[in-house]
């Protein structure tokens, strides 16, 4: 018989022994009944003799129970009929835990998503990416000769794949309406690597990425639903992609997740013999079993003076290849921001935890005699501790769960708005989840906030003096001094944070405001931008591209209201394509190049379209083409920083020096013939780059060649009017200016500009959030805290009234004791965010840690609140009735 | 925590009326009734205890293995729930039996040394 058998079945083992004492009574009485005593007297001594049956069952019964299950779940119902008796206490403590939780659970589920979940691959500990450290950073990009180069590190990877990282996209033709499609090159080993399922057909196979292979391609789950209604007969039927015939050879399955959506992938088909260094894919590879990152990146380095001597210049003396996890490469610099998120919100909760401390200690004095009577009728101190956990318990669980709905609402509402710049959460937040790690998160937080402010009432209970306590009259004890200090204590300690987080959102606002303020160097409004794919064997040279552009341009003027159009191969603020030079005729510098600048392909009406300044020299014109002697603008920075003392418009520059004959980029040198003003294309908290610009029409057709391929052809259209009304015509006319070339990602310039902000705006939005929660709790706290004060002291006001204190003094006791906790917590909170703002300097822009505005302005505005929250309470303390305070009691 | 209760004289006896009720049932299933009658006649009387609390002792000797119950009939005509040794509770009867004379030996001895 197990040992749990004991205590199940109990009510009807109870019923069975009753039937038992009765028969044993019954049969007692038969034998009584034999010696001949009268049916009465039978019964009453056989009654006698059984002793009490009720005992006896309540023995058995006892026995058969778990005595501190028994009691908890006594405790539970008690907690909770107590609570429902104080509804409105009840109310506000479950709302500002679930506040407290709720802020936490949403910042822990990002941090969860971004950082915490492991890759959605095959063992994903060992999937590693390829970088290039040299001293000033790490590049991530590659070119075909290190491709070869990682392809040969057979001793330390396994599986190494190519992808595109962005794409130009295809256009898918062949139906009435072309479409642009995101399609993704990659070399046949990519699949693998990544463990992507088919649901039809097959990967690419090595000789379908072999120089001049066939014309094949694997379509993603979506693509295949949606263009092809799920047609399960696909495989081998070809799609038109940039009017050719691509046999599709396989479907992807649905889960196959990646961080750049695709529609669909074709093979890279790389010659690797090429010596062509332009870098514009990315590698990532699997680690051997047993090779660890520092093993790998040991040998890598080998392998890298290896390459320097195979191919002289190729790439810095300094540079070395090397592997990183391709986690923390997805990461990248978002970990740091997202901990200290984390640790700001973890102050909420602080602040919440006094909170609910806070009402439930001013609850427990209000109830000091309902302890002291059930002490005297025999609970132990123990007994009250247990139960005033229980209700805390039961407090902080169930504003946890409020908390845990309206933190998961709460923030997929927010990636909605503002995805923030960070990796690995899907469209609009849709990879954050509730899953187990978050719910055990919310479940860990929520027990400890309920110990944490369960504990403050329940030491003071344990204070709990019996006699006295009973002595006291009504239910007005509690005003012993010791248990007022430590409220104080909770609500000067929530001032502090509070106003440690204000401070901190207030730097955030001041960052956004100055980021906003920045001039971009552009005039970002009135601006449609839209992209063409140049994909497909029609744009290998340039002559046809230019033609492309001048038909589009001259098209796109003709609609009324354009005011003019502009063509580049990138976008300003989105950032640009590096370029190496020489300045014709200096001696070159230690490294493998003179110099480095951004660069750009643009079409002469680039700069006006933009409202770009020209400060010096000429603008490009039409004339500047592919028959007419090569011109290169340069901006202001490139020109303070290469040509400090001497005329930059004297100076020829030979872009991509040192290549190799037939690479894209080899070209001769060309004149500098412009000098315009400094765009912000790192984004508006960096220093404008130097930036070079060359016309898109005087374009080598290996360059072009490889733009078709890698970037689509942007197109920047100034209105006079609200953009958005000009789409349909814009669309039109390019659709007819290129015999049938669709347009994709069309934006605005000012969506691109908001865009750039994105990650601070975000910042900012949360610590606000923080920052307005804490403070509304901190008001609350001080709230309470006078309000009961004022409540408890009713008698005495009386007595001040009576003995001739003017409303006024009162008045101004109250506010002065609030305003002092106030004081107290503002001067603790000034010296806390002095030391703790120094953990937002990343977060900054043009705004100290110790920026003056925020620790002067910010304290004022904590300060008035206070002041209001203090006044209710003050002036209710001048409506006190003597007479009434008097009588009372 | 419960509060403290005073000790009962049967919790004292509690060892003894197990084995008390273990012997009894050595002749064979008997019902409450008998268990307790035969210890009282068996005692000559010595042993009177409120019937009552022989039932809790059945029932955690029920929960030990040591004595099984079903429902009958009595001799009566009565419904009675009867129990009976099991395996297990001859062991135990042994066991405890023999513990008992080591103990009543022992105290038999020191009393007689106090006594001289």
């Amino acid at each position: 018989m197990g040992f749990f058998q004991r205590f199940l079945h109990r009510k009807e083992k109870d019923r069975d022994l009753a039937e038992e004492i009765e028969s044993h009574i019954a049969h007692e009485r038969d034998a009584n009944q034999a010696r001949g005593l009268s049916d009465a007297e039978a019964q009453r001594q056989a009654q006698l003799k059984f002793g009490n049956p009720l005992v006896v069952r309540e023995r058995v019964w006892h026995y058969r129970s778990v005595p501190w299950l028994e009691d908890l779940w006594r405790d539970v119902r008690f907690a909770w009929r107590s609570l429902r008796k104080t509804p409105g206490f009840t109310a506000v403590a479950l709302l500002v835990i679930a506040l407290g939780i709720g802020v936490n659970t949403a910042v822990f589920s990002v941090v969860n998503t971004v950082l915490l979940q492991p890759l959605p691959y095959p063992e994903p500990q060992s999937l590693v990416r390829m970088v290039q450290n040299f001293p000033q950073g790490s590049f991530d990009s590659t070119s075909v000769p290190e491709l070869n180069m990682w392809l040969h590190q057979t001793a330390i990877l396994n599986q190494i794949a190519a992808y595109d990282t962005g794409g130009a996209g295809i256009n898918l033709t062949g139906g009435d309406h072309p479409q642009q499609i995101q399609g993704i090159h990659v070399t046949q080993n990519y699949f693998s690597l990544f463990g992507a399922q088919f649901i039809a057909g097959r990967a690419f196979t090595p000789e379908e990425d072999s120089p001049n292979g066939p014309h094949v391609v694997v379509l993603s789950y979506g693509l295949w639903k949606r263009r092809y209604g799920g047609d399960a007969n696909i495989v081998g039927r070809t799609v038109q992609l940039d009017g050719e015939p691509y046999l599709i050879v396989g479907v992807v399955a649905r889960n196959f997740v990646i961080d750049d959506p695709a529609d669909l992938w074709v093979p890279y088909q790389f010659d690797l013999n090429t010596q062509d260094m332009a870098h514009y894919f990315g590698v990532a590879a699997r680690l051997k079993p047993g090779i660890s990152i520092e093993q790998a990146n040991a040998q890598l380095k080998l392998a890298s003076d290896q390459f320097r001597r195979a191919i002289p210049n190729a790439i810095g003396p300094q540079s070395n290849f090397a592997v990183m996890p391709l986690k923390q490469w997805m990461i990248g610099d978002t970990r740091t921001p997202l901990l200290i998120l984390l640790s700001a919100v973890a102050l909420v909760l602080l602040i919440a935890c006094a909170n609910v401390a806070n009402l439930l200690l001013a609850r427990a004095s209000g109830r000091k005699r309902e302890f002291a009577t059930r002490a005297a009728l025999g609970a132990g101190r123990w007994h009250v501790i247990r139960q005033l956990l229980a209700e805390s318990l039961i407090l902080s669980l169930s504003g946890s769960l409020l908390g845990l709905l309206l933190g998961y609402v709460g923030v997929r509402l927010l990636l909605a708005v503002n995805i923030g710049g960070l990796p690995r959460l899907g469209e609009d937040g849709s990879t954050v989840a509730l899953d187990t790690r978050l719910l055990l998160f919310t479940l860990c937080i929520s027990v400890i906030t309920g110990i944490l402010f369960g504990l403050a009432p329940a030491i003071s209970a344990l204070r709990t003096n019996l006699l006295g306590t009973l002595n006291e009259s009504g239910s007005r004890s509690g005003t012993g001094s010791r248990s007022t200090s430590f409220r104080s204590i909770l609500v000067v300690s929530e001032i502090a944070l509070a106003l440690v987080l204000v401070i901190g959102s207030t730097l955030l606002i001041r960052t956004y405001l100055k980021l906003q303020a920045v001039d971009p160097g552009f005039d970002q409004h009135n601006t449609l931008t839209l992209a063409m794919s140049m994909s497909g064997s029609r744009f290998q040279t340039s002559a046809p591209v230019a033609q492309i552009i001048h038909q589009g341009t001259e098209q796109l003027k003709s609609i009324p209201g354009v005011l003019d159009a502009a063509v580049a191969n990138g976008l300003p603020l989105e950032g640009a394509f590096g370029m190496s030079f020489n300045v014709v005729g200096r001696p070159k510098g230690n490294g493998p190049f003179a110099g480095g600048a951004s660069y750009y392909s643009v079409s002469s009406s680039f700069f006006h379209t933009l409202k770009i300044p020209l400060l010096r020299g000429r603008n490009f014109t039409e004339h500047d083409d592919a028959s007419s002697p090569g011109v290169i603008i340069i901006n202001q920075a490139m020109a303070k920083q290469f040509w400090p003392n001497s005329d930059p418009l004297k100076d020829r520059i030979q872009k991509a020096p040192g290549s190799p004959a037939g690479s894209p980029f080899s070209e001769s040198p060309r004149q500098v013939v412009g000098i315009v003003g400094d765009t912000r294309d790192q984004g508006l908290n960096q220093n404008p780059a130097p930036t070079m610009y060359i016309p898109l029409a005087q374009m080598p057709d290996g360059e072009t060649a490889l733009n078709s391929r890698v970037v689509p052809l942007w197109w920047i259209v100034r209105t006079a009017s609200n953009p958005n009304t000009f789409v349909t015509p814009i669309t039109e006319a390019l659709r007819q200016s290129s015999s049938g070339l669709p347009v994709a990602h069309i934006r605005t310039m000012d969506e691109i500009h908001s865009l750039t902000t994105s990650r601070q705006r975000f910042n900012m939005l949360l610590l606000t959030i923080f920052g307005a929660s804490g403070l509304l709790l901190a008001a609350i706290g001080v709230y309470g805290l006078m309000a009961y004060s004022v409540e408890q002291r009713t008698q005495e006001l009386g007595i001040r009234m009576a003995l001739g204190a003017q409303a006024s003094d009162i008045r101004n006791m109250v506010l002065g004791q609030g305003m002092l906790l106030t004081l107290i917590g503002v001067a603790i909170g000034i010296g806390s965010a002095f030391w703790l703002t120094r953990f937002l300097a990343s977060f900054l822009f043009a705004v100290k840690t110790w920026d003056p505005i925020a620790f002067i302005l910010t304290p004022l505005l904590l300060a008035a609140v206070a002041l209001i929250a203090t006044l209710i309470p003050a002036l209710r303390a001048t409506h006190v009735d003597p007479m009434t305070a008097l009588r009372s009691e | 925590m419960t509060p403290k209760q005073p000790p009962e004289a049967g919790d004292i006896l509690q060892g003894t009326l197990d084995l008390l009720i273990l012997r009894t049932l050595i002749f064979g299933p008997a019902h409450g009734h008998t268990i307790a009658h035969s210890i009282e006649q068996t005692s000559e009387n010595a042993l009177e205890i409120e019937q009552g609390s022989l039932y809790p002792a059945l029932h955690r000797l029920e929960d030990r293995g040591l004595v099984s119950s079903k429902w009958g009939v009595s001799d009566n005509n009565r419904k009675a729930k009867f129990y009976q040794l099991t395996a297990k509770g001859r062991k135990e009867l042994t066991a405890a039996t023999s513990r008992w004379r080591q103990m009543t030996r022992a105290i038999g001895l020191i009393l007689g040394e106090s006594n001289s």
